[in-house]
This record gives structure tokens, sequence and C-alpha cells, in this order.
């Protein structure tokens, strides 16, 4: 069974693109979310094996969102999407329990890789 | 337990690990906001302590006690550490140095260092209810080791992730979770705050606890992507390679270079005898004996061989010290630390590198704001350098200062009678200038200070840089700074010399500046232009006579023509007249000291075979 993602950002440009990377590569993406709060809220209701997380989005950013999910469920495994720059929010969000990340630009390889470690 | 015979251990122990204290608080005080120094100060201060406890040293053992109280409260402190705590760390390290050569010389405690540990304490209480707030919460959540200072335990990981590797320090964080699965992770260098740094470049070490094999460990830090290269060193290796060195005394060493150099002058008798005899099985122990000792001479000389830090080290502090004292703001570099000289030329280049460092600090960086009517930064440059040439190391001191004042040199060379003949400062290049400055009792210093009014002058490096066989080499330029270049032999050589004899005493020549001896013919040596001038094939060399420059008078007086030691050094050449030529030999070149006001054209000593010393004659004076 293909393994199912869920992808947080609040641009509809970069979810599609991930989707589409996904997608192609045989991931079924279950489901998107555009702020923190979704993403919380659609990880309770999907549990998927994986979630994309972009640092900055509106109500709440993915760092918390990611805090809050791992502290539902310890294994959660999430990958967190940043921009070149953001080194100490993406410390801040391995240290709150993120798996792995990947830079903007995308590009797939990289996502793909990425992915592949953090389901390991 | 006697542990009386654990004296020299303690002392040699202790001052590591007060440079190293004094190393870290300087780091401190260039940023005090810093997480990683007060660690480090504790457990050098914490390990003082233990080993002053174990000698029965209670005066050390206490003050060591009391700064480590002062720097435990530190670390627990929230606010960075501030200007008087420093000032009183400085302090303590230096009442602990003075304390530790004391009580090893059995002297009683110091009654200033009673005093310091009031001090310490009354900080420490006055810290004390800012230290029961919550922990500093920058700090990194892991132990931070500096490389090379901190046990840890478990196998050493050395990490470089891929160069093209984006956030790389959030990609070392990610190594780090997953070798943590394995065990816990300490002595992460450099420590994890600088992972949210830009500067960070990828390589990173730590220790790892854990008892899994090194490919598993591998296989972890790979799983976390971005990864180019692991080495796993094993523990039990790194104990090994400690377990393998000793620690000798000098004159051990020393000792066994003196058996070596007349070992090689037993070797070449033998093998004169060798062939006067010609038997070929006397050859043949022969050519075993010179291999074996040749071998045998390398390795001493390598043995003997230590990197420059070990002297260098004790630099920073002493610059940080002065430049205070005398109101100076200096940013004091050193670079080649690990370039390796003879131990006994480094121990001799300590106390000239200190005068020109000290003098760079007083006589050549400007006041800050001096600096800044001239559109130079306020903080003046000071770079201590060791660069590897061939077979010797140039030691270099640099600072981007005002320059040495050529017309002042100028003018105090004629009040003392000296640089005669130079009409103006024109003239002055920088080998005159060196030249000018490097004379006995040199100073343009208008009012002796306790920094470089010591008494010692330029004439005393260069005296000593000479014994050593070295040369010194000056660049000045006006507002651009000045930089003296000091060229060492890297080992304390053994070379083929030319013996003479100048009445009862004989000297040596090293070969590799004798072009020939000559035993002159009549009308050979003239005079041109009032000087004494050997003509050979057409060309014309000055002479120097030893008996005269020496102020020989003992001994035969030489009749007739004496032999000649024509001396080369690139294209300038010179004759030295002596009684007679005795032969050559190899001599182990010793460093000597020689008297204040002797003619600077000695570069060393050695023992001869016979057990004779001879001075040993420096090409580069007699030219």
């Amino acid at each position: 069974m293909a393994q199912r993602v869920l992808v947080c950002d609040d641009a509809i440009f970069m979810r599609t693109m991930i989707s589409d990377i996904l997608s192609g590569a045989g991931y079924d993406v279950v489901g998107e979310a555009e702020t923190g709060l979704q993403a919380i809220e659609r990880y309770r209701s999907l549990r998927p094996d994986l979630v994309t997380m972009d640092i900055v989005m509106p109500d709440m950013g993915g760092i918390d969102a990611v805090r809050e999910i791992v502290k539902e469920d310890a294994n959660a495994k999430i990958l967190m999407c940043s921009a070149m720059g953001q080194q100490a929010l993406v410390v801040e969000a391995i240290q709150a329990g993120a798996k792995d990340f990947v830079v903007k630009p995308f590009q797939p390889s990289r996502v793909l890789e990425a992915v592949q470690r953090v389901l390991g | 337990m006697d542990v009386g015979r654990y004296a020299d251990l303690f002392v040699s122990e202790s001052r590591e690990q007060l440079t190293a204290f004094n190393h870290l608080l300087l780091a401190w005080e260039r940023d005090p906001r810093l997480a990683e120094p007060v660690d480090g100060l504790f457990r050098a201060v914490h390990s003082l302590k233990g080993m002053a406890a174990t000698m029965g040293y209670g005066g050390v053992a206490e003050l060591a006690h009391r700064a480590e109280n002062l720097l435990d409260v530190l670390r627990r402190s929230a606010a960075p550490v501030t200007a008087p705590q420093l000032e009183l760390l400085f302090r303590s390290a230096d009442a602990l140095e003075r304390g530790v050569e004391g009580a090893a010389a059995g002297k009683p405690d110091d009654p200033a260092a009673t005093a310091l540990t009031v001090e310490l304490d009354a900080e420490v209480a006055r810290m004390e209810p800012a230290a029961q707030g919550p922990r500093r919460a920058s700090r990194p959540s892991m132990p931070v080791v500096l490389p090379g200072t901190g046990p840890g335990k478990g196998p050493l990981v050395r990490v470089v992730l891929n160069g093209d590797a984006a956030l790389k320090g959030a990609r070392a964080l990610l190594v780090l979770r997953r070798v943590e699965a394995l065990g816990a992770v300490q002595a992460v260098v450099p420590a994890t705050a600088a992972f949210e740094g830009d500067e960070f470049d990828g390589r990173f070490s730590f220790r790892l606890d854990t008892t899994a094999p090194a490919a598993q460990i591998e296989a972890a830090v790979r799983a976390a992507g971005e990864v180019e290269r692991v080495e796993v060193a094993e523990e039990a290796a790194a104990a090994e390679t400690r377990g393998r060195h000793i620690r000798v005394d000098l004159r051990r060493l020393d000792d066994l270079m003196n058996l070596i150099g007349e070992l090689v002058l037993a070797r070449g008798r033998l093998a004169v005898l060798s062939r006067r005899f010609a038997e070929p099985d006397l050859d043949d122990v022969t050519r075993a004996i010179e291999r074996l000792s040749g071998a045998l001479q390398h390795e001493i000389i390598r043995a003997r061989m230590v990197p420059v830090w070990q002297v260098f080290d004790r630099f920073p502090r002493m610059v940080r010290d002065l430049a205070r004292q005398m109101g100076r703001e200096v940013a004091f570099r050193v670079e080649g630390k690990e370039i390796e000289l003879d131990r006994a030329i480094l121990d001799e280049i300590a106390e000239p590198l200190m005068h020109l460092l000290r003098n760079a600090v007083d006589h050549g960086i400007e006041p800050p704001e001096e600096r800044a009517t001239r559109g130079k930064p306020a903080v003046g440059q000071l770079v201590l350098a060791a660069v590897r040439e061939r077979s010797s190391v140039a030691i270099s001191v640099r600072d981007d200062g005002r320059g040495i004042d050529r017309a002042a040199v100028l003018r105090r060379s004629r009040e003392l009678g000296l640089g005669g003949g130079v009409e103006g400062i024109e003239q002055v290049g920088d080998e005159l200038l060196f030249h000018l400055i490097a004379q006995a009792g040199f100073t343009t210093a208008e009012h002796v200070t306790d920094v470089s009014g010591r008494g010692v002058g330029i004439d005393a490096v260069l005296t000593a840089v000479r014994a050593l066989g070295g040369s010194v080499e000056l660049r000045s330029e006006v507002d651009r700074g000045t930089t003296f270049t000091l060229r060492l032999p890297a080992t304390l050589a053994i070379v083929r010399a030319l013996l003479a004899r100048v009445g009862r005493e004989t000297y040596a020549v090293p070969l590799a500046h004798v072009a020939e001896a000559v035993d002159p013919r009549h009308g050979e040596v003239q005079q041109v232009d009032g000087r004494e001038t050997l003509v050979l094939r057409g060309r014309a060399i000055p002479l120097v006579r030893l008996r005269e420059l020496l102020g020989v008078t003992d001994g035969e007086a030489p009749s007739g023509r004496q032999p000649i030691i024509v001396l080369e050094i690139g294209e300038r050449r010179s004759g030295v007249v002596v009684d007679a030529v005795l032969g050559h030999q190899e001599i182990v070149v010793k460093p000597v000291q020689l008297p204040r006001g002797a003619p600077p054209v000695f570069s060393g000593a050695t023992i001869l075979g016979d057990g004779a010393p001879a001075l040993i004659l420096d090409a580069s004076g007699l030219i």
C-alpha cells in the first residue's frame, strides 16, 4: 500500500508542486493544509505516514504545529520545508521533533531522498 | 604514598592546565556572551585542584577550589561574565601559577593567595542569589569540550558534510539526533550553539558513548543525509596513543645528542682506518656503523622536535596584559603553531620573541586615538607566525603600527657616535636600519618604561638568534608597520666544518660557506683602497685577520704566509686569515651564550673529538 502524505503549505503553488513530486514517485497525497492549525487538525483525522511542513504559515507557524503534533504522536514523521537562510528556525524545528528538512527551491530528487530518509 | 617524585609532573601538568585556563579566559574576554569557555575553565581549575590536593599543596588546592566555585556560579548564571569577574579570574590564574611553582619549590603559601580566596568568596556570595534563577536558555543542551581537551567516553566520530549541503548546521543536528539512538553524545565540537550560525562549515566531531560497532555508527551518521565523510576512531586506539607518550627530561636528550656527536666523530675515524687497511670485513662493519649511526642521529633529532605552540601559547596572555598596560587595542594572532623546532632552539628564542612582541605593542602599535587620526582601525593587528622553509623555520612578528622612525634612529646613532658615513635618511634601507638598531646599547625610547626599558635591545635578539645559527631580517614602513623575521635552523644540526687554528684555539667554519682554502703566493695579497685584499684569479677579496679581530696574542707568532679561508655567501666573498688549517670533520652545533660586546662572528660552539671546545665562525658575520 502506498504511504500516505499530508502536505502543509500556505501557497497553492508549493502544495501542488510537492504533491506532484510525491505522487509521481508513488506516494499517496491524502490531504493538504494551509495553516498550522489546519495541519494539526488534518493530522488528527488522517494519521498520515508523513507530513511535509512549511515553516512560515498563517495563524500557527510550522514549528508550533510540529510541537503539537509530536506531543500527540511521538512517532510522527515530519519533513520541514524551508527557505535558505532559515537555519535557526530549522534547528528549532528539529529540536521540536522534525525528522528532516528540504530547502526551497525544491529539487525533486532531494525531496524524495529526504522523504525516504524520514520514512526509513 | 610518597608523592615527592611526582612534583615535576605536577608542575608541568599544572602549567598546561593554566595555559589552557588563560586561553579560555582570553576567549571569554573577547566575547563575554560565549557559553563555552566556562566549562573548559571549570574543568581546568577542577583538575588542578585535584592534583594539588593529591600532592598535599593545600594553598593551591584551596585557591583552585574557590575559583572553581566562582566558575560554577558563573556557568549557572544567565548574565554574561563581567570585566571585574574576568579580572579576578585572571589574577587567580596568576596566583595559581605562582602557587604551583612555589609549592613545588617547597615555599610556604603566598599570603596574597589567601586574600584572593576572600575576594573569590565575596564574588560568589554576591552572585549566588542571581544564580538561583532559571538556567541560561541559550546554553547548548549537550556538554561541550574543546578539541583535545576533553576526555569524553566512547569513540570519537568526525563528520564532514557535503560541501553543497544546505543549512549545514541543521543537518549536523540531524546527525546528532540519529546517533543519539546508539548512545549519549558528548564533547561536540564545535559547540551545538554554532550550528545555528551561518559560519558553520559542515565539519564537526563528537564522542558517542556506545558499544555499537563503527560500521553501525557510520550508517547512523549517513542516514541523516548529505554526509560526505565519516571517521570513527575507536576509544581504545586513542588511549593507546596517549600511553605511547612519555615525558623526558631535556637534559637526557642533550646528553644523547652529545653522545651521538661523539659517535659520529668515532665513525669518521673508523672510516679513515677502514680505508687504510682495505679489509673487506672491516669495510662491511664500517658501512653498517655509518648507516646505523646515521639513522640514530636522525631519530634523536626528531625526538627533540616540538611544536612551537609549546612556547607560543604563553604569548596571547602576555600581549593582552601589555596592551592593557600600554592603553593599546591589539588583536593578536598566532599562525603556524604546529611547526616543529628543536626544543633547545625553541627555548632560546622565547625571550627574543617576547622582546619583539613587547616592542610591537609598546613602540609599534599606536594608541587608538592616534590610529584614528591616521585613518587606521582602532584595533592594531599583531601576528606571530611560524613558517617552514626547507631546512629552516622562519618566525615573524608583524605589526601594522607606525613603523620605525628612520630619522630618529639616525639621530640617535649619531649621538652614540655610530652610524658614521650615513648622509641622510633616504640612504637608510631596511638592511642598514636593522644594522643601526641592532647595535649594542641602542634605544630610541625617550624614557625607560617597565615594558621596553629593560636594557634588552634588538642587539640581544640578534645575538641570541646568531648563537643558534640563525639570522634576523627587518622590514619597516612608515604608518604601515614593522616585521621582524627570525630564520632559524629547524634542528640542532650536525654539519661538516673546516677546522682552523688561531693562537692556541681551534675554530670551526661550516663547509657550507667555505669556497676554498688557499696558501697565498707572493703578490696575491695586496693593499686595495687601504684594505688588505686577496687577489685571486683576477677577483679582489677583502681579508679579515682573525688574530686581530679576536685580539689573539698567544700561541706562536705566525711567520711567513698564513693560509686564507675564502668564505662565500651568494655573490659576496671574504677571506679569513688564520694561523693554520687543520682539516675538516663533522661537528655537532650547539648554541652558545656569548658575552655582550663579543664580536658578532660566532654562530655556536662544538666539542671536538679530543673533548676540547671550539667556537663556530658565522660566515655571515665575517663577510
